[in-house]
């Protein structure tokens, strides 16, 4: 899958250029024009009914636009592959596999050429790395949400893919083991070499911008974006201090401001559409 | 939600009543007039009960009642006296049993998971065969016993062959269900890790479907029970259903009973014996 490096001076990430996307006729997605920086951590945040989980599933290539192109450091997406990784809300695992199974099975597509005991070790690293060196041979229905989230996690950089998709990873996990699931993937994330690209769907304001370098805000019917904001906060973030920190709660308001704003245009939009009805 | 509450609507239920039950039976003696209700002291019993009531119900045809065909109904003293003395017989002819049964039922297995998986997953080869599954499947495979008989060298390939058709058809429809009912998030999965062909059929579709394919399973097994002994009935020397029809034939009939518990009780345990695989299997499925 590694082609040449690219010679370019900033290396290109994902490109999402003038993406549509309906489904049975109702469109989903309207015009999407999107750069996404390799490496940088970019969180698609938006209500439920925005289509950032269908956007998330056109980057993975599980589904194809019906206009409109989409490409990973300069290559069109045709399909899923092996350099986009994806964590799902709550299903990433096979319930049929322990969790070192899953990893050892992400690992083996990854280099078809290894042998067991090589991804038995690797395996072990990898959940080690998220802290489930203790479950390895526990099936996912003996762990609780965070826990098959962290072997989800661990399974996706067994793949070694550079691009992360998650899919509100965290979205059922209660505060605490969210919060603490967080600071593992950043960690993680800022751990790795070369940095990996996260595209990382929520609805959760806070998170977007603890996690992320830059907040897609897209609003619904149909999804499209809204507004991109830069998150300048330096790393490591340290959550206590951020979150008091008057710049946090500015960021915070201003978020939830533009979405009211959308809110408020879009029921306009639709009162004018339904007196221009009575006027009839 | 609607899900979860109607679940969980039994078990309150049940609970209820069957403390109601305790709190009956424990405060109607002291109680005055507390209303007396037997039936209550039933509750939790009622098959062991219906057991019973079948056994006594023998019990008077056989040895209480005295009509002109009271000898076609043996008593259970009889009967068990018979199956004492056939069971080197019966032995026999469960190993002759299963001599046909065993390998017909094997063959339907790998033959009827292999193809319901291919026929569940690839598109084509589902247009391809539907069409004669819808056909082929519904005929009672007994009606193939005389022709199987004639074109197969020897009895016994004759009705393991009958076996293999009984068995087939549960297997292979239930594993094609499954195997096309994939839930999209193990489908996703699959093509996020790359996972194609044989692999993506062995690692993701054949787990994931197992819970039809036992279904399948179960049902194939009794089929070939019945496929089985019926075939027996046609042309055997030996077997189960060979006994049953041999000693009906010489009116022996507490042998002819006896051979009738013997065989359920062997159809009990090799069902039982798939159960406990399934539920050893399916650990995983909550």
């Amino acid at each position: 899958m590694s082609h040449h490096p690219a010679t370019a001076p900033a290396a290109p990430g994902l490109q999402i250029d003038a993406v549509n996307f309906a489904y049975s006729g109702t469109p989903i997605l309207s015009s999407i024009d999107l750069d996404i920086a390799a490496g940088s951590f970019v969180s698609l945040l938006g209500p439920s009914g925005c289509g950032k989980t269908t956007l998330l599933r056109l980057l993975a290539g599980l589904e194809l636009p019906q206009s409109g192109r989409l490409a990973w450091q300069g290559r069109p997406l045709a399909g899923p592959s092996l350099d986009r990784g994806v964590v799902f809300q709550d299903y990433s695992l096979f319930p049929w596999m322990t969790l070192a199974e899953n990893v050892e099975l992400a690992l083996a597509k990854a280099d078809p050429h290894s042998d067991l005991r090589q991804r038995r070790a690797a395996a072990a690293e990898f959940l080690g790395l998220v802290g489930l060196d203790s479950a390895t041979a526990k099936y996912p229905y003996e762990l609780s949400g965070g826990m098959q989230q962290r072997g989800a996690i661990a399974r996706t950089f067994a793949l070694g893919s550079p691009v992360l998709l998650m899919d509100e990873p965290f979205g059922a996990l209660d505060p605490l083991n969210r919060a603490k699931i967080q600071d593992l993937l950043l960690a993680i994330w800022s751990g790795s070499n070369p940095r990996k690209t996260v595209v990382f769907v929520t609805h959760d304001i806070e998170e977007a911008i603890y996690l992320s370098d830059l907040i897609v805000m897209l609003g619904s019917t149909p999804g499209r974006v809204i507004q991109q904001l830069d998150v300048a906060f330096p790393r490591p973030r340290q959550r206590r201090e951020l979150v008091r920190s008057p710049e946090f709660a500015a960021l915070r308001q201003r978020i939830d401001e533009r979405f009211q704003q959308d809110l408020i245009d879009r029921i306009d939009a639709e009162s004018l559409v339904t007196s221009a009805a009575e006027g009839i | 939600m609607s899900t979860l509450s109607s679940a969980a609507a039994p078990l309150p239920r049940t609970s209820v009543s069957a403390s109601s039950a305790q709190a009956a039976s424990i405060a109607a003696p002291a109680t005055v007039g507390a209303p007396f209700r037997p039936w209550r002291l039933l509750h939790g019993r009622e098959g062991a009960v219906f057991l019973l009531a079948l056994l006594a119900l023998w019990l008077v045809v056989s040895t209480g009642l005295s009509f002109s065909g009271s000898y076609l109904f043996p008593s259970p003293w009889a009967s068990l006296k018979a199956l004492w003395i056939s069971l080197p017989e019966l032995l026999k002819g469960t190993a002759s049993s299963f001599l046909i049964l065993v390998p017909g039922y094997l063959l339907a297995v790998v033959a009827g998971i292999a193809w319901g998986l291919l026929v569940g997953t690839v598109p084509a080869l589902h247009r391809l065969f539907s069409a004669f599954s819808r056909l082929a499947s519904p005929i009672p495979p007994t009606i193939y016993i005389p022709y199987a008989i004639a074109l197969l060298p020897s009895f016994r390939t004759a009705a393991g062959f009958i076996v293999f058709i009984g068995a087939f058809w549960p297997i292979f429809l239930n594993t094609a269900a499954g195997a096309g009912a994939l839930p999209q998030r193990y489908r996703d999965n699959a093509r996020i890790l790359g996972l194609h062909g044989a692999e993506y059929l062995r690692r993701v579709v054949f787990p994931a479907a197992l819970p039809h394919i036992f279904s399948g399973l179960s049902v194939g097994l009794v089929f070939s029970f019945i496929m089985l002994t019926v075939a027996e009935l046609f042309g055997a020397s030996a077997g189960l259903g060979r006994f049953i029809q041999l000693y009906a034939d010489y009116a022996d009939y507490p042998r002819m009973v006896a051979g009738i518990l013997y065989t359920s009780v062997i159809v009990l345990l090799t069902t039982g014996l798939l159960e406990h695989v399934r539920r050893r299997s399916l650990f995983w499925v909550r």
